[in-house]
C-alpha cells in the first residue's frame, strides 16, 4: 500500500465528473455501470460531499459476506468484490454503515468502489482536485 | 479367552482340535440366511432337544454346529452328518429324531432326505459326490458350512489367525505387500485391480492416518456371496482386514455392511467383540506394536453406495453420493486420508494366501486372473446357488457340470454376468474361459460374480429392459448423463418391447449409450448401458425382429405375442377358470377358443394347460 | 507456473488450479450449468467436459470435467473436440427432453444445435435441472436449509420434510443463483415468502426501503460480529448520513479558514 485516496469536500463543486468516470470505467460489454461514487449535498450552501467507500479497516461488508466474495487487495488496500463468487445475498449492502455497497439493478450485480485496481479514474477526472490519489508519505508530510 | 501371544493362540488351536477329535461324530446344521428362512432355527432346536433327550447333553455343544451357508440354499435347511458326510436336504423338524437315531447314533441313511440328482433322478449320499460341490474349489468359502460361524475357537482350530501371527512375527509390511502382489490376487468387487498394488500405493503415501475398509455393500440383485462370507466366516474377513492394516499401516478399519444383512451384522459384531475381548483387536495385538480396531458401518441401502467414493462419504456420515474423483481414494479416501477399500471376498482370501504362499495361490486359475472366484449361479439351471471355481473354467463347465444343465433340457440362450451393469454372453461363446479379461473382451464383465443363465424362453430385449430399469432406479441422480440418459434408454427399450420401435431407435440407443458411458460421473453410469450394448452386439437379430416383424420369439413381450389354442385341445376346461379376464370359451371335450380382444397375455392358461395345447407366438 | 496447451495454444497456469479456470481466463466458451465460483465444484451437469491427452499417452485421450480437473504441466486440452461436442449436444438433448419448457435450457440447447429433442419428452417435467447450485450455496453460507432428496429421476431439491425450513434465513441466494430460475419467492408489503416460510423485512427507519430479512440481519449481527444498528437504515439513507457528517466537518473547516 503506497497510495491513499483522499476526499476534500470543500473543493467539490458537484460537477459529477467522478460519476461519469466511474461509470465508464466499470462498464460491462460497453454498457455503463452504476457509479460507485456520488457527490451528495452536504447540507450547507455550495457544499458537496463525494460519497464513496472508505475501505474501512474492520470492514462490515467483508464480515457480512458468507461466501468470501469480498477481499482486501493488499496492494491497493481496496476491498474488492468478486462477481463470480458473489451470490447477491445483499448482506453487504445491508451491513455497510455508509451505504457504499450497492445493487446495480440494471446489471443485477452488487458493486462497490475498488479504487479501479490502483488507479482511480474519478481522481483523474476531478477538475478541482477534490479527489486525489497520492503517495502516502506525501499526504502524511502535509497533514502531519 | 485371552490371546496375548502366539503361544495362547496355538494352545486354543490344540484344545479345539483335541475336542474335535474326541467327538468325531457331528451334526452340522446350515444356519445361513437362506436355510434360516426355510426353518433352520427350528431344526437346531430340535437337534439340541433330541441330543438332550438322548442324554448327550454335556457334549452337545461340540456335536451340534450351526454353520454358514453352503451355497445350496434352495434345498435348505441342510443337515450334514460327519464324519460320513451324509448330506440331507429340506429337513423338517419331524425328521430330526430319525436323523439322530439312524444316521447319528447308527450308520443308516435316510433315503428320502438325500439329494436327488436332477439330471437322472438318482440319490446321492455324500456331500462331495454331488456335482454341484464336486467341481468347486473353495478358498474364499473354505470355512463356510464347515465351522460354527460364531465360534472364534473353531476358526482358530482351522488355522485361524495363523496368517496374522505369520505376518506380525515373520514378515515386514513390505514383504506382505510383495507376497500379495506376487499372488496375483485381483479385487473381487468388480474392478479387478491388483490388491497388492493398491496396498502398496496406499502405504507409500505419507499421512497421519491410513484406513482399511471392507466393502460388504453387495447391491447386485440376486447376489449373496459377500453376505454368505460375512455370515459364515466373519473371522476370515477380520483376519484379512488385519493383515491389510498391518501392511499399509492402518490403525482403524471399517466394514461397510448392507443394511438388509442383519445376520451378517450380528455375526460380525460378535466376532469383533470376541477379538476385542481376547486381545486380537485393540492395542498391541499378540504382544507386538501392531494396534488395530474395526467398526461396522451400516449401509444406506442404495446400490450406488457400493461405489468407493459414495461408500466413503456414507461411512463418514454424509449422503452416499459419488464424488467426482480425479484423485483416487487410495490417495485421498475416508476423511481425505489414504484408504484401502477391498471387497469382502478379496479380503477373505488373504489369510490363506499368506499361510500357503503366493506361489501356491498363483498356480490356481489363469496367468492374469489367479485363484478362484465365487459366483452366484441362478436362472434356468438345475442347480442354483453359490459356487467357487478356479479362474479360467469355462462357462460350459459351470453351467452344465456344476449347474447340471438347463432346466427341462431347454436350449441355452445366454448367460448374464457381472451384475446389473454386466453383459449377456451367447451360446457361441460357452467355451469362453471365465476370467477378468476374457469377460470384458466379449462386452460383459466379472463384476462381483452374478451369473444368470437364460433359456430360449427369455427375451433378450426384455432382459436389457429389466437391468436398465434397475439402474434407472438406482442411479443417484447427481449427474445428467446417468440420470436422464439411462432413463431415455429404458424408455426406448420399453417402446421396442411394446412393438412401437423404429429401426432408427437402434442407432439412437447406440449413440446415447456411448455418451452416457463417456459422460457419467461414476461407475454406475459409465457401465450402465452395458446390458443394452452387449445384447445389441450379440443379439441384434432379436432387436430387429421386435422392431420390424413385431415379434418376440421368446414369447415374453405381451404386445408382440398372441395366445392361441391348438386343435389338440382336449376340452378339459382347466383354462377357463384360470383366465381372469373371461377370454376363453368352449364346451367340454371341444376345442376352446381365446377371444383375442379380451386376452391380456398374462399366460395363466399356458401355465395350467396339461396338453401343450396353448401356442404362444 | 506450469504450461498447458488449450486448443493448440500454449498458456500459463498455476499447478493444480482447475482447467475450467484456465479455460475461462483464456476467454474460451465452455458451457456449464452446475458451476458457481462460490461453491466447491460438483461435476453434476457434465457440460464442461473436455478432451485431454499428453504426449506420453500414445494417442490415448480421456474425457474429464474441466471444473474438477486440476491443471498439470504438459497437459493438452481440446475444449471442442468432436466427441466433446457430440457429448454436449447429447446432454443438452437429454435436458431438453426433461425440461422442455425451460427458456434457459432451450436457449442453451439451441446454441448447440439442438432445437428439438430426439427423445421422449417428460410430461410434467419441472424446470429444476438438479444442478445443486442452490443447495451447495446454502450449505456454504452455513445454513443447510435445503438439500437434494431422493435419487435418480425422482431426485428433487427440498427443505427437510418438505416443511418451512427453520434454518432458512431468507437470503434468497438459492433463488437468485438458480440457472433456470426455478425457485419461487414472493416479496411484498415488507414481507418475504420462500420455501413456504414467511419473513419480515428490515425497513429503513428513514425511508422504509427494505434490503434483507430481519432473520438474516440478526444472523449476521450475531455470527459475524456486526453492530445490529448498521442494519437499521438502507444504503441510500446511509450515504446521505455520511454526506451530512462530512459536510458538517468540512463546513467548520471552511468557516475556520475564512
Ligand atoms: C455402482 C457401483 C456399485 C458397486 N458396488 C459394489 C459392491 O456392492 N461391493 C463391492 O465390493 N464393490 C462394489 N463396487 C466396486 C467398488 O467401487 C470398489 O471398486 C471395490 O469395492 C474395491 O474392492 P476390490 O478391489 O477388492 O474389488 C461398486 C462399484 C460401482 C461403480
Ligand atoms: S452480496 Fe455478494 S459480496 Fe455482498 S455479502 Fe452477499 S455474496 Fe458477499
Ligand atoms: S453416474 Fe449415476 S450413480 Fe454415478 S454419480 Fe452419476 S447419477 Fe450418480
Ligand atoms: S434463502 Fe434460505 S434456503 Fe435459500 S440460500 Fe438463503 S438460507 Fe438457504
Ligand atoms: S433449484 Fe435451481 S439451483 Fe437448485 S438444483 Fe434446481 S436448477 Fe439448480
Ligand atoms: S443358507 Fe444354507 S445353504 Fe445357503
Ligand atoms: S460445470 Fe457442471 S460438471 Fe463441470
Amino acid at each position: 500500500m503506497n497510495n491513499r485516496f483522499i476526499v476534500k469536500p470543500e473543493l467539490c463543486t458537484g460537477c459529477r465528473s467522478c460519476e461519469l468516470a466511474c461509470s465508464f470505467t466499470h462498464a460491462i460489454d460497453g454498457v455503463r455501470a452504476l457509479t460507485r461514487i456520488t457527490p451528495i449535498d452536504g447540507g450547507f450552501k455550495d457544499l458537496w460531499v463525494p460519497v464513496t467507500c472508505l475501505q474501512c479497516d474492520d470492514a462490515a461488508c467483508i464480515k457480512s459476506c458468507l461466501v468470501n466474495a469480498l477481499k482486501r487487495n493488499p496492494v491497493t488496500g481496496a476491498v474488492e468484490l468478486n462477481h463470480e463468487v458473489c451470490v447477491n445475498c445483499m448482506a453487504c449492502v445491508a451491513a455497510c454503515p455508509f451505504g457504499c455497497a450497492v445493487l446495480d439493478t440494471q446489471a443485477n450485480l452488487i458493486v462497490k468502489c475498488d479504487l479501479c485496481g490502483g488507479d482511480p479514474a474519478c481522481a483523474h477526472f476531478c477538475p478541482t482536485k477534490a479527489l486525489v490519489w497520492e503517495p502516502i508519505e506525501k499526504s502524511v508530510k502535509k497533514t502531519g | 479367552m485371552n490371546i496375548k501371544n502366539v503361544k495362547d493362540l496355538n494352545k486354543i488351536k490344540k484344545e479345539t482340535l483335541a475336542i474335535s477329535k474326541k467327538h468325531p461324530k457331528k451334526v452340522l446344521v446350515c444356519c445361513g440366511t437362506g436355510c434360516i428362512a426355510n426353518g433352520a432355527t427350528k431344526i437346531v432346536e430340535s437337534v439340541r432337544d433330541g441330543l438332550a433327550k438322548r442324554k448327550l447333553k454335556d457334549v452337545s455343544i461340540e456335536i451340534l454346529k450351526e454353520t454358514g451357508c453352503h451355497g445350496f440354499c434352495e434345498l435348505g435347511p441342510l443337515v450334514i452328518i460327519e464324519p460320513q458326510e451324509i448330506f440331507y436336504t429340506k429337513v423338517k423338524p419331524k425328521h430330526v429324531d430319525d436323523i439322530l437315531d439312524k444316521s447319528f447314533l447308527e450308520n443308516e441313511i435316510i433315503e428320502p432326505l438325500l439329494f436327488t440328482n436332477p439330471v437322472d433322478g438318482s440319490k446321492i449320499t455324500k456331500y462331495n459326490d454331488i456335482s454341484f460341490f464336486k467341481h468347486q474349489q473353495r478358498i474364499a468359502l473354505r470355512n463356510l458350512g464347515k465351522i460354527s460361524a460364531h465360534d472364534m475357537k473353531e476358526y482358530i482350530g482351522v488355522d485361524g489367525y495363523q496368517a496374522l501371527a505369520k505376518v506380525l512375527f515373520k514378515m515386514t509390511p513390505d514383504e506382505v505387500i510383495e507376497e500379495v502382489i506376487k499372488s496375483g490376487l485381483r479385487g473381487r468387487g468388480g474392478g479387478g485391480f491388483s490388491a497388492g498394488k493398491k496396498w502398496k500405493i496406499c502405504k507409500n503415501i505419507q499421512a497421519d492416518k491410513h484406513y482399511v475398509i471392507c466393502n460388504g455393500d453387495e447391491g447386485d440383485p440376486g447376489a449373496f456371496m459377500d453376505r454368505s462370507i460375512m455370515e459364515g466366516d466373519p473371522h476370515g474377513v477380520l483376519e484379512g482386514m488385519m493383515i491389510a492394516a498391518y501392511a499399509i499401516g492402518a490403525k482403524e478399519g471399517y466394514i461397510y455392511v448392507r443394511d438388509e444383512y442383519p445376520l451378517a451384522v450380528t455375526h460380525l459384531e460378535k466376532a469383533i467383540l470376541d477379538c476385542e475381548r481376547s486381545g486380537l483387536l485393540g492395542e498391541n495385538i499378540l504382544g507386538t506394536d501392531f494396534s488395530f480396531t474395526i467398526k461396522i458401518a451400516r449401509g444406506a441401502g442404495a446400490f450406488v453406495c457400493g461405489e468407493s467414493s459414495a461408500l466413503m462419504k456414507s461411512v463418514a456420515g454424509e449422503v452416499g453420493e459419488p464424488r467426482a474423483k480425479y484423485v483416487r481414494s487410495v490417495v485421498k479416501g475416508l476423511y481425505d486420508e489414504p484408504t484401502v477399500l477391498n471387497n469382502v471376498e478379496t479380503l477373505v482370501n488373504i489369510p490363506t494366501i499368506i499361510r500357503k504362499g503366493a506361489d501356491w495361490y498363483s498356480s490356481i486359475g489363469t496367468k492374469k486372473s489367479t485363484g478362484t472366484k465365487v459366483f452366484s449361479l441362478v436362472g434356468k439351471v438345475r442347480n442354483t446357488g453359490l459356487i467357487e471355481v478356479p479362474m479360467g473354467i469355462t462357462l460350459r463347465e459351470i453351467i452344465y457340470d456344476i449347474g447340471g444343465g438347463i432346466l427341462e433340457d431347454r436350449p441355452f440362450k445366454a448367460v448374464q454376468t457381472g451384475g446389473p451393469s454386466g453383459g449377456c454372453i451367447p451360446e457361441s461363446m460357452l467355451d469362453l474361459p471365465v476370467d477378468f479379461d476374457s469377460l470384458t473382451e466379449v462386452g460383459s464383465m466379472m463384476g462381483s460374480g452374478g451369473m444368470i443363465v437364460m433359456d430360449d424362453k427369455t427375451c433378450i430385449v426384455d432382459v436389457a429392459k429389466y437391468f436398465l430399469e434397475f439402474l434407472v432406479e438406482e442411479s443417484c441422480g447427481k449427474c445428467t448423463p446417468c440420470r436422464e440418459g439411462l432413463y431415455q434408454l429404458h424408455k426406448l427399450l420399453e417402446k421396442i418391447c411394446a412393438g412401437k420401435g423404429e429401426m432408427s431407435d437402434i442407432e439412437k440407443m447406440e449413440r446415447l449409450s456411448e455418451n452416457v458411458m463417456i459422460g457419467s460421473l461414476c461407475g454406475l453410469g459409465k457401465s450402465g448401458p452395458n446390458p443394452l450394448m452387449s445384447t445389441l452386439k450379440h443379439f441384434k437379430d432379436e432387436y430387429i425382429e421386435h422392431i420390424k416383424d413385431k415379434k418376440c420369439r421368446a414369447g415374453v413381450c405381451p404386445e408382440l405375442i398372441t395366445y392361441e389354442i391348438l386343435d389338440n385341445c382336449t376340452g378339459c376346461m382347466a383354462c377357463i377358470p384360470a383366465c381372469g379376464y373371461d377370454a376363453i370359451t368352449g364346451k367340454k371335450k371341444e376345442v376352446h377358443i381365446i377371444a383375442q380382444d379380451k386376452c391380456t397375455k398374462c399366460g395363466a392358461c399356458y401355465a395350467v394347460c396339461n396338453f401343450d395345447s396353448i401356442l404362444v407366438s | 507456473m506450469i504450461h498447458i496447451t488449450i486448443n493448440g495454444k500454449v498458456v500459463q497456469a498455476k499447478d493444480g488450479e482447475m482447467l475450467l479456470t484456465v479455460i475461462r481466463r483464456e476467454k474460451i466458451d465452455v458451457p456449464t450449468l452446475c458451476h458457481h465460483e462460490a461453491v466447491e465444484p460438483s461435476g453434476a451437469c457434465r457440460l464442461c467436459m473436455v478432451e485431454i491427452t499428453k504426449p506420453e499417452w500414445d494417442g490415448w485421450c480421456d474425457y474429464v470435467t474441466s471444473c474438477l480437473y486440476p491443471a498439470a504441466d504438459g497437459l493438452i486440452v481440446n475444449t471442442h473436440a468432436k466427441k466433446v461436442n457430440e457429448l454436449r449436444s447429447s446432454i443438452l438433448d437429454m435436458y431438453l427432453a426433461r425440461h422442455p419448457k425451460s427458456p434457459e435450457i432451450r436457449q442453451l440447447a439451441a446454441e448447440y444445435g439442438v432445437l428439438k429433442t430426439q427423445f421422449e419428452e417428460v410430461v410434467d417435467g419441472d424446470n429444476c435441472i438438479l444442478c445443486g447450485i442452490c443447495t451447495r450455496i446454502c450449505d456454504t453460507m452455513g445454513f443447510h436449509a435445503i438439500s437434494m432428496v431422493g435419487r435418480g429421476h425422482g431426485k428433487e431439491v427440498a427443505p427437510p420434510l418438505n416443511m418451512a425450513p427453520t434454518a432458512c434465513v431468507g437470503c434468497l441466494s438459492c433463488a437468485k443463483n438458480c440457472p433456470t430460475n426455478y425457485i419461487e419467492y414472493n416479496m411484498e408489503n415488507g414481507g418475504l415468502t420462500i420455501w413456504k416460510k414467511d419473513f419480515e423485512m428490515v425497513a429503513c427507519t428513514e425511508c422504509g426501503k427494505t434490503t434483507i430479512t430481519k432473520e438474516f440481519a440478526e444472523y449476521l449481527s450475531k455470527n459475524r460480529d456486526i453492530n445490529i444498528d448498521y442494519f437499521r437504515k438502507c444504503d441510500e439513507c446511509h450515504r446521505k448520513e455520511l454526506a451530512g457528517t462530512m459536510g458538517r466537518i468540512s463546513n467548520w473547516d471552511r468557516e475556520a479558514r475564512s
